[in-house]
């Protein structure tokens, strides 16, 4: 198997027309690779002006997904209650560890929380930050957050707080390397619900993953 | 590697072009797609900035593409994940077989992947005795009909409602799933529900990669539909297989191709996920593979870098070329006998398989241009085209009778006066033949051609050169 990776690689440099590369030139790269600072802040596109939370509520909108302002994180069951009950949902509800402090008893819930198997009709979870650009939810993988919450369910929310809102894709790479830890498993990038066009280019909400995605907003400004 | 029939294209073409139902298929689709790509990039005027960033980002990392591999599988074991190593089509699949046979298993899914295609993966593992799923809807769609993708990301774009409806009629009824759907959203659920217990049984999930990134170690997946997410979640090990070419530097980097990927493939400005997958589960967490590996497929990439074909492997496979081309719009991808079609397909098949299999698919091509137009890259698609028929040339491939009539027209063509009056005789000849009306059902020689009932348009009695001259005095 090692033989196959050296010849590959003295494959792609005879391709290339060179040996390999000498010191100089791999620092160099190197350098390149750690400074992951962007060259060309006018690549990034122009937002329209004015309140980037403004603009993410209408990229949610745009891709059929819905969402709520919340004046605190202690509401989310509350909404979590009113949601179901709005849509006349029954069945298992499946909650990040994040989000077990909160007083689900109170909302008349008892979720379990940890990771889903398939069985929930709905899931909660807490989103790392979100992106303005297009619209996204960044989710990272872990003990506080399992990623099968974000694919198993008919119905996912998402917890938002107002200051984890940033404006284009790569304020996201920068806060995810800015937090202690290691790398996380998986980054999921949401961007509304599950679609397809596979049958006759006919778009068709939930094809594997959640039918619907509600973002809850947390904003202590927001009254 | 997946069995090619790349020399059956003048005949597959023949067959296309008088299935009425796939014209009907290839009409819609292409509206779309052409409509709403052109939509996306009208709302972008970084657009030209892009292309010309990611083109140098490209640039960059092949040119150094040793190092960006090296320092790309260096993170992947510093996260814990495992690479292979995979020269051609056979040792890719061996790599595959063999990581899912250690892992006990007997049920595999898999995302939608273009190197899967190409090395025929699916064969491999079903040899071996394991069930392979595809998960993606399309490809799921494909692999009940027992048949290659016609796109490279809408892989059934030529299947009708109806047909699917009849497919899932006849393979779901194993599942008691007997009554027969004709309406999209009935057939999507029915879908949703077979493929869901699959995910939940898999031992081995196998999905591709859009980007790898030396940076991090990550492979990132573009999809919509989720079913890449739930392949490399849910089962204890997680394959990802990927042609060389797909590392790029930094996260930085793949935004900004990430920023043309889904604007040029579907008109979208991101897909509904973009998925980074980092090596195993970490100490503490809940889901996840218990095991990451990399398959690295090389099968012909390296030998590209040698020359003008170094431009192809830029291709980030968002389809925009067959889109546009008018060839494809009226064959289909089927036509073109392997896993990749319309201009890109032209391109990499006979690279990868050889001339003498693909000898049709360079001429398959009217030169019009469209497909570097659009290309995102800026991949000179009609230039390479234009190279491979010069191989072909110079390595003998082509009829007779066309090599004849190329020296001819060389040999007339380097003797402007003759060139110009054999011209406007010809001109004027096919005028008197074409008639009143000014059609053509027959020439001489070229009999074949009008077979069927294909009927040419005759010229309207002057040639280029003399339009021309008239024009530039009288604009």
């Amino acid at each position: 198997m090692s033989g196959a990776r050296e010849r590959i690689l003295a494959a792609v440099r005879q391709g290339l027309g060179r040996e390999a590369l000498p010191v100089a030139s791999r620092e160099a790269l190197d350098a390149r690779l750690r400074s992951t600072v962007e060259p060309d802040q006018h690549l990034r596109p122009r937002l329209a002006e004015g309140d980037i939370g403004y603009l993410f509520r209408a990229r949610l909108q745009s891709v059929s997904a819905t969402h709520e302002p919340l004046g605190s994180e202690a509401y989310v069951p509350a909404a979590v209650a009113a949601y179901l009950d709005s849509r006349h949902l029954e069945g298992p509800v499946a909650v990040a560890p994040c989000l077990r402090a909160l007083d689900w008893r109170r909302a008349g819930l008892d979720p379990r929380f940890g990771q889903s198997h398939g069985e929930d009709v709905l899931c909660v979870s807490r989103a790392f930050c979100a992106i303005a650009e297009t619209g996204t939810l960044v989710l990272l993988s872990g003990p506080d957050n399992p990623t099968t919450l974000n694919f198993l369910p008919d119905h996912h929310l998402v917890v938002l707080h107002a200051p984890d809102l940033v404006s284009h894709i790569e304020d996201a790479w920068t806060r995810i390397r800015a937090r202690e830890g290691d790398w996380p498993r998986t980054v999921n990038l949401i961007t509304g619900p599950s679609r397809t066009a596979d049958v006759e280019q006919t778009i068709q909400l939930g094809a594997h993953g959640p039918r619907s995605l509600h973002v809850l907003m947390v904003d202590p400004g927001d009254r | 590697m997946t069995q090619a029939r790349s020399h059956e294209f003048r005949t597959r073409a023949v067959q296309a072009l008088r299935d009425e139902t796939l014209k009907s298929a290839l009409a819609r689709a292409k509206d779309g797609f052409v409509l709403k790509r052109r939509q996306a990039l009208d709302a972008l005027p970084e657009y030209e900035a892009l292309r010309d960033r990611a083109v140098a980002i490209k640039n960059h990392t092949l040119e150094y593409l040793d190092h960006y591999l090296e320092r790309y599988e260096e993170a992947v074991i510093r996260q814990g994940g495992h690479v292979h190593w995979a020269e051609n089509a056979e040792e890719a699949c061996r790599i595959v077989v063999e990581i899912c046979r250690q892992a006990g298993a007997r049920s595999v899914t898999k995302g939608k992947s273009m190197v899967g295609e190409e090395v025929g993966v699916n064969d491999a593992l079903e040899a071996a005795g394991m069930e392979v799923v595809e998960t993606d809807l399309g490809e799921y769609i494909i692999q009940l009909a027992n048949e290659p993708p016609s796109h490279i990301i809408a892989p059934a774009v030529h299947k009708t409602r109806g047909q699917i409806s009849d497919l899932f009629h006849k393979h779901h009824a194993r599942y008691g799933l007997t009554e027969k759907l004709v309406e999209v959203p009935d057939l999507v659920n029915e879908a949703r529900q077979v493929l869901r217990q699959k995910y939940l049984d898999a031992d081995v999930g196998i999905t591709g990669a859009n980007f790898l990134i030396a940076e991090t170690g990550s492979n990132i997946i573009v999809t919509n539909e989720g079913n890449g997410d739930l392949t490399n979640t849910l089962p204890k090990v997680h394959i990802v297989t990927a042609g060389i070419e797909k590392v790029v530097p930094t996260l930085e980097d793949a935004t900004t191709l990430l920023r043309l990927l889904p604007r040029s493939a579907t008109g979208q400005q991101i897909t509904s996920y973009t998925t980074l997958s980092t090596g195993p589960r970490r100490p503490g967490d809940p889901d996840g593979p218990e095991a990451y590996h990399v398959v690295l497929v090389d099968n012909g990439r390296s030998a590209m870098l040698r020359d003008e074909f170094r431009e192809m492997l830029r291709c980030i496979r968002c389809g925009a070329c067959m889109n546009h081309c008018p060839v494809y719009g009226a064959v289909g991808g089927h036509a073109y006998g392997w896993v990749y079609p319309g201009p890109m397909g032209s391109v990499l098949t006979p690279l990868t398989l050889g001339l003498r299999e693909a000898k049709d698919l360079p001429n398959a091509c009217t030169l019009n241009g469209r497909c570097a137009d659009v290309c995102p890259v800026r991949i000179p698609l009609p230039d390479l085209l234009r190279s491979l028929r010069h191989r072909q040339f110079q390595h003998q491939l082509g009829t007779r009778r066309a090599r004849w009539a190329l020296r001819l027209w060389a040999w007339l063509a380097q003797r402007p006066g003759l060139y110009r009056r054999v011209t406007t005789l010809q001109v004027r000849t096919l005028r008197l033949l074409g008639g009143r009306r000014g059609r053509l059902r027959f020439l001489p020689l070229a009999g074949a051609w009008f077979r069927g009932g294909r009927v040419l348009p005759a010229p309207e009695g002057e040639t280029f050169m003399r339009a021309w001259r008239r024009r530039g005095k009288n604009p």
